[in-house]
C-alpha cells in the first residue's frame, strides 16, 4: 500500500505530468505573447501616452459678481474665507492629524469618518476639505499649530454674502451648490464646484454674475502629481448688476410691515416702472443659508407656517377687493353704460334671483353717483354697474391696466393670479357664467386674484393717465417711453379725482391717514377670506369684533403721490390686517412721506 | 547528513535566491532608490527562509508525510480562526498575528492543501482512484478553504486554491470525463452562489470583474500599468529611471504591481527573463516529480510547481491587461512576508521529495 510498482499507474501520471506541463508552457507563452504586443509591439503608442500623460488641466474658479441697489450701495458681494484642506500622503496618520484639529476646532465624528473614507477613495496627492469658512480666530490657531498638524493645508476661497441679512433676500435669492439637473446648465460648463444662484436675482443672472473660469496647465506625472506650472489663464470676475430698488425705502418699509404678521409693500416709480421697493414679510436671511451647518435653519424656515421663502409681492395671490373697483368704474365709463351723473340707491343691499348681496355699510349708502362710490367705497353701486358692463368687458379693462399677467422680470415663479371671464371659466371648469358671479367680481371678490405688484402696476397705469407701464428691476441707464392707452383718458381723470377723495375728503374710506406733508391719492381695500354667516351680519358690528387672526379680512391698499404729476405708485397688502383703512392705508402714508423726505 | 546537503538540488536553491534577488532590486527602486522599507527586509526574509527551507529538506519525508493531514487541519483553524475575528469584531481582515508574526493563512494553507492530496493519492490504490466515492475526500480538502476565503472576500486566492486543486486532480490521474462534469456543475453554480453573498461582498466582486467602472482606483491602475510597460519598450528606461521610481501614487507598486515597475525599466528583455526563470523553477519542479519513485514526491512537486505558476500567470496577466486585478503577488518578487514564506517552503518541500525519490518503502523509511 505504501509502495506502489504499478507500472500502468505511472506511465497515467507520466503522461498527464506532460500533458500539464504543455499546458503551463503554452500559458507562458500567451503571456510572453501578451508582453510582446505591449512593450515592443505597441510600445511607441504607451510612449506617447506616457508622455501625453504628463499635461493636464486645472479649473480657475471665477469670482461672482456684486450687486448694487440703485444708490450704488452694496447688497451682495464676496468675502475672503480660508478653507482648510488636508493632503493623505502628507501625513502618516491621518485619524491623528483629524484628532489633533479636532481639538482646535470641533470637526463631527461623522464628517471625519466621511474624510477617511474619501481619503481611501482619491489619489493621495490630492488635497480633501476638511472645514469651510473658518473665522480669523480659528484660522490663527491653526496657523500656530499648522507644524504639529501633518498634512495640513490652508486655502483662501470666497464666500458670498449679504449686506442687509433679510431685507432684500426674497429679491436677490441666495447661491449654493448646484444639484444633479442644475449641473448640466451651460454656465457652470466645467465648474462642478460652483456655487450658482438659487433664487431671486442670483438665479436669473446666473450667466452674467458668474464670470469666466479660467484655467491652469500644469505638468502631471503619469500618475496626476503635480510637478509644475506650464501656463496660466487667470478667471474673469462676473459682472455687476444694479437693481432699481433703493435700500433706503426698503428697509424702512420692512420695518413697517413687521409689526404685522405677514404682508407685503410694493413701491414704483411712474416715470419709468422702476421698482424701487418691493418688500415682503416674513422674510429670511440668506447668510445663515450660506453658512453650513445650516440645517436647523433650514428647517426652521420649512416648519415656519407663514412661508418666509414666499415672495408675497408677486407669489402673494390676493383677492383685490374694493381696489378693483377702479378697473369696474373704468369699465363702465368706457362703455358708456355711467356717467358721472349716473346714480343708484345703495340700501345696504341688492336682490338677484334668490340671493342678496350686501354692502359693507349694512344700512346703505344712500343715493350714490361713481364718484362717491369709489370715495365711500359702496358695494352696491358697484352691483348694479356691473350687472350692464357684464363681465367680459371688466375683464379685459383689467388686463389692459396689467392685471392678470406675469410680467417680463428677471424674477422666477411669478404667480399669475385670475381675471375671470366667460371663456376663462368654461375652460377651468367647464361651467357657464352665472350672473351673481360678476356682482362678486365687481367688488374684488370671487374668483379674482392677483397679485400685489399687479395691484401697483394697475395704480402706476392709472396715476400716469394710461400709460402702458411696464415694470422694471434692472437699472437701466437710457430713458423709458411707454406709449399711452388714449382710449381710458377721459375716464382715468373721473376716477383719479375720485381716489384724490378717499383720501382727502371727510367721508372718504382712507381720509384718516391723509397727509400734509405728502398728499397721496388711493383707494383702500379689504378682501373676504370667508364667507361671511348672516347670523355674523346681523351682529350689529362684526366687522369690529376681535375675530381669530387667521379669519380676519386681508387689509389692502393702493395709491400714488403726489396727486399732481404723481410720481409713485404704492401698493400695500397686509394678510389678515382688519381693513384697508385701518391697517394698509397708514403704511402707504409713512411710505410716501419717507419717500418724499429722501428727495429734498 | 552530509551526504544529503550535497545531494541538494543546488540549481532550484539559486534560482529562489536570483528571482528574489531581482525582487530586491525592484523594491529598491521602487522606495525610489532606497533600501528601506522594503529591499532590506525582502532579503533578510530570504536569508531566513532559505535556511528554513533547507532545515525541511532534510528531515526524513515520512514525518511530512504522516503529518500531511495536521498540518492541512491546522492551516484551517488559522484560516478559520480569521473569519471568526473578521465577525467577531476588527472587521474583515486576512491577517493573524502569529507569535509576534502577521501571516496571512490563506497563503499558507495553499502548501497545506498540496501536502493533503499528495498523502491521500498516495495512499490510494491507482484502481480506487475512478471510484466515484473517492472524488469526496478530495473535494472537501478543497471545498472548505475555498469557501472561507471567498467569504473574506479574497477573490484571487479562492480562484487560485480552485485551480490549484483542478491541476492536482488532473495530474493524478482522474478521469478526464469528470473534470468535464465539474466544469458544468461550476458554471452552474456561480448564479446560486452569488444570490447567496451579502450584498457588499456581490459590490466587491463585481468590481473585481469589472475594473474599468472604477476609473481612479483599480481601473487607473491597469491603465497606467500598460502605460508603464509599454513605454518600457525592448530595453527599459534604465534601472531606478521608471517614472514610478520617484512617483509615490500607484499603491501596490511594491506588492501586485512590481512586475510593471520592473517592466518599465528593464523592459521586454527584463520581464522575458523573469517569466524564463519562472518556467526554469517550475521545470525543475516538474523534473523532480518525474524522477520521483513514490506518489507522494510526485504529487507534492507537481503541487507545488503549480502553484508556483498559478501565481506568476495570474499576476502577469493581471498587471498586462490579460485579467481583471484581484490582488495576487509575483512570487519571490512582490514584498510580503506571508507568500514568500510560504514559496520558500513549499520549495523546500520539492527538495526534500527529491533527496528521498528514490525510497522504496516510504512508510519504512
Amino acid at each position: 500500500m505504501f509502495y506502489s510498482d504499478d507500472k500502468k499507474q505511472y506511465s497515467v501520471l507520466n503522461r498527464r505530468t506532460f500533458l500539464l506541463y504543455l499546458l503551463k508552457v503554452s500559458f507562458f507563452g500567451i503571456v510572453g505573447w501578451r508582453l510582446y504586443n505591449i512593450q515592443i509591439k505597441n510600445s511607441q503608442k504607451y510612449k506617447t501616452l506616457s508622455k501625453n500623460n504628463q499635461i493636464d488641466i486645472e479649473i480657475i474658479y471665477p469670482v461672482r459678481g456684486k450687486i448694487y441697489d440703485t444708490n450704488n450701495q452694496v447688497l451682495a458681494s464676496n468675502i475672503k474665507v480660508f478653507d482648510v484642506y488636508i493632503i493623505p500622503e502628507n501625513t502618516n496618520n491621518i485619524n491623528k492629524s483629524l484628532n489633533k484639529l479636532n481639538q482646535i476646532i470641533k470637526i463631527d465624528f461623522s464628517d471625519r469618518r466621511k474624510i477617511i473614507d474619501l481619503s481611501k477613495q482619491v489619489r493621495k496627492f490630492e488635497k480633501i476639505k476638511v472645514l469651510e469658512n473658518i473665522n480669523w480666530s480659528e484660522l490663527e490657531k491653526i496657523e500656530a499649530n499648522k507644524l504639529n498638524i501633518e498634512g495640513i493645508f490652508i486655502s483662501q476661497d470666497y464666500m458670498r454674502t449679504y449686506h442687509f441679512d433679510n431685507i432684500v433676500s426674497h429679491l436677490i435669492g441666495y447661491t449654493n451648490k448646484p444639484n444633479r439637473e442644475e449641473v448640466e446648465l451651460p454656465f457652470i460648463a466645467n465648474m462642478p464646484n460652483l456655487e450658482i444662484g438659487k433664487d431671486g436675482i442670483e438665479k436669473s443672472f446666473n450667466p452674467n454674475l458668474i464670470g469666466k473660469s479660467g484655467q491652469r496647465e500644469i505638468e502631471v506625472n503619469s500618475y496626476g502629481r503635480v510637478i509644475r506650472e506650464i501656463s496660466r489663464q487667470d478667471s474673469q470676475k462676473g459682472n455687476d448688476i444694479q437693481i432699481t430698488i433703493d435700500l433706503r425705502i426698503q428697509q424702512y418699509a420692512l420695518n413697517l410691515l413687521k409689526e404685522h404678521k405677514a404682508g407685503s409693500a410694493v413701491l414704483m416709480d411712474i416715470n419709468n416702472g422702476n421698482i424701487l421697493c418691493m418688500a415682503s414679510t416674513p422674510s429670511y436671511n440668506p447668510n445663515k443659508i450660506i453658512q453650513k451647518p445650516n440645517k436647523e435653519y433650514w428647517d426652521s424656515i420649512l416648519e415656519n407656517e407663514l412661508s418666509p421663502l414666499t415672495y408675497r409681492c408677486i407669489q402673494g395671490l390676493y383677492a383685490p377687493g374694493s381696489t378693483f373697483k377702479m378697473v369696474v368704474a373704468i369699465a363702465g365709463l368706457v362703455h358708456g353704460i355711467i356717467d358721472t351723473n349716473t346714480k343708484h340707491f345703495c340700501s345696504g343691499k341688492i336682490n338677484l334671483g334668490d340671493r342678496l348681496y350686501h354692502c359693507w355699510k349694512n344700512n346703505g349708502h344712500g343715493g350714490m353717483n361713481v364718484s362717491n362710490a369709489i370715495k365711500e367705497s359702496c358695494d352696491v353701486f358697484f352691483y348694479e354697474i356691473s350687472k350692464k358692463i357684464g363681465i367680459d368687458k371688466i375683464a379685459r379693462v383689467a388686463e389692459d391696466f396689467g392685471l392678470g399677467k406675469i410680467y417680463d422680470l428677471p424674477l422666477p415663479n411669478q404667480k399669475k393670479g385670475i381675471i375671470p371671464s366667460r371663456d376663462w371659466k368654461k375652460k377651468k371648469y367647464d361651467e357657464s357664467w352665472y350672473p351673481g358671479e360678476t356682482l362678486i367680481s365687481a367688488i374684488g371678490q370671487g374668483f379674482v386674484l392677483t397679485n400685489p405688484l399687479q395691484l401697483a402696476v394697475m395704480t402706476s397705469i392709472i396715476a400716469s393717465n394710461g400709460k402702458n407701464i411696464k415694470p422694471n428691476i434692472i437699472k437701466q441707464n437710457n430713458e423709458i417711453e411707454f406709449n399711452k392707452l388714449e382710449k381710458y383718458q377721459d375716464a382715468i381723470k373721473i376716477i383719479k379725482s375720485s381716489m384724490f377723495k378717499v383720501v382727502n375728503e371727510s367721508k372718504g374710506t382712507a381720509y384718516n391717514s391723509r397727509s400734509e406733508s405728502a398728499p397721496f391719492a388711493g383707494k383702500t381695500g379689504t378682501s373676504q377670506v370667508r364667507r361671511i354667516t348672516v347670523a355674523e351680519r346681523e351682529s350689529e358690528d362684526f366687522r369690529k369684533k376681535e375675530v381669530e387672526w387667521k379669519k380676519r379680512d386681508h387689509a389692502l391698499f393702493v395709491g400714488y403721490m403726489p396727486v399732481e404729476n404723481p410720481k409713485y405708485a404704492v401698493s400695500v397688502v397686509i394678510e389678515h390686517g382688519g381693513s384697508g383703512a385701518s391697517t394698509a392705508a397708514p403704511i402707504a402714508k409713512e411710505i410716501f412721506q419717507f419717500t418724499k423726505n429722501l428727495e429734498i | 547528513m552530509l551526504n544529503k546537503i550535497q545531494n541538494l538540488n543546488y540549481l532550484l536553491i539559486f534560482l529562489v535566491i536570483l528571482i528574489s534577488f531581482i525582487g530586491a532590486a525592484g523594491l529598491y527602486s521602487a522606495a525610489g532608490g532606497s533600501y528601506s522599507p522594503w529591499a532590506s527586509r525582502h532579503l533578510i526574509r530570504l536569508l531566513v527562509f532559505i535556511f528554513l527551507a533547507i532545515v525541511l529538506a532534510l528531515i526524513n519525508i515520512k514525518y511530512i508525510y504522516q503529518f500531511a493531514y495536521i498540518f492541512f487541519v491546522l492551516s484551517l483553524l488559522l484560516l478559520l480562526s480569521v473569519e471568526l475575528i473578521g465577525v467577531f469584531g476588527k472587521g474583515a481582515t486576512r491577517w493573524i498575528n502569529l507569535f509576534g508574526f502577521s501571516i496571512q493563512p490563506s497563503e499558507l494553507i495553499k502548501i497545506t492543501i498540496i501536502l493533503a492530496l499528495a498523502r491521500f493519492y498516495h495512499d490510494l490504490k491507482f484502481d480506487e482512484i475512478k471510484r466515484i466515492k473517492n472524488l469526496f475526500f478530495p473535494i472537501l480538502i478543497l471545498f472548505l478553504p475555498f469557501a472561507l476565503v471567498v467569504i473574506q472576500p479574497d477573490l484571487g486566492t479562492a480562484l487560485s486554491i480552485a485551480m490549484l486543486g483542478i491541476l492536482i486532480l488532473f495530474a493524478s490521474g482522474i478521469r478526464i470525463w469528470k473534470f468535464v462534469l465539474g466544469f458544468f456543475v461550476l458554471i452552474l453554480s456561480i448564479p446560486l452562489s452569488l444570490n447567496s453573498l451579502q450584498p457588499y461582498q456581490k459590490d466587491r466582486i463585481f468590481s473585481f470583474l469589472n475594473p474599468e467602472a472604477d476609473a481612479l482606483g483599480r481601473g487607473y491602475q491597469l491603465i497606467q500599468s500598460k502605460i508603464a510597460l509599454g513605454s518600457g519598450g525592448l530595453t527599459g528606461k534604465g534601472f531606478l529611471e521608471g517614472s514610478q521610481a520617484y512617483l509615490q501614487y500607484l499603491p501596490e507598486k511594491q506588492t501586485d504591481f512590481i512586475f510593471t515597475l520592473i517592466g518599465e525599466e528593464f523592459g521586454f528583455i527584463g520581464t522575458m527573463f523573469i517569466i524564463l526563470l519562472f518556467l526554469l523553477l517550475i521545470s525543475v519542479c516538474f523534473y523532480i516529480s518525474i524522477k520521483s519513485n513514490h506518489i507522494f514526491g510526485r504529487i507534492l512537486s507537481i503541487g507545488v510547481g503549480s502553484n508556483l505558476f498559478i501565481y506568476v500567470i495570474m499576476n502577469i496577466s493581471m498587471v498586462s491587461g490579460l485579467m481583471p486585478v484581484v490582488g495576487i503577488p509575483l512570487p519571490l518578487v512582490s514584498y510580503g512576508g506571508s507568500a514568500m514564506l510560504a514559496i520558500i517552503i513549499s520549495i523546500g518541500l520539492v527538495l526534500n521529495a527529491e533527496l528521498n525519490g528514490n525510497l522504496k518503502k516510504l512508510y519504512n523509511a
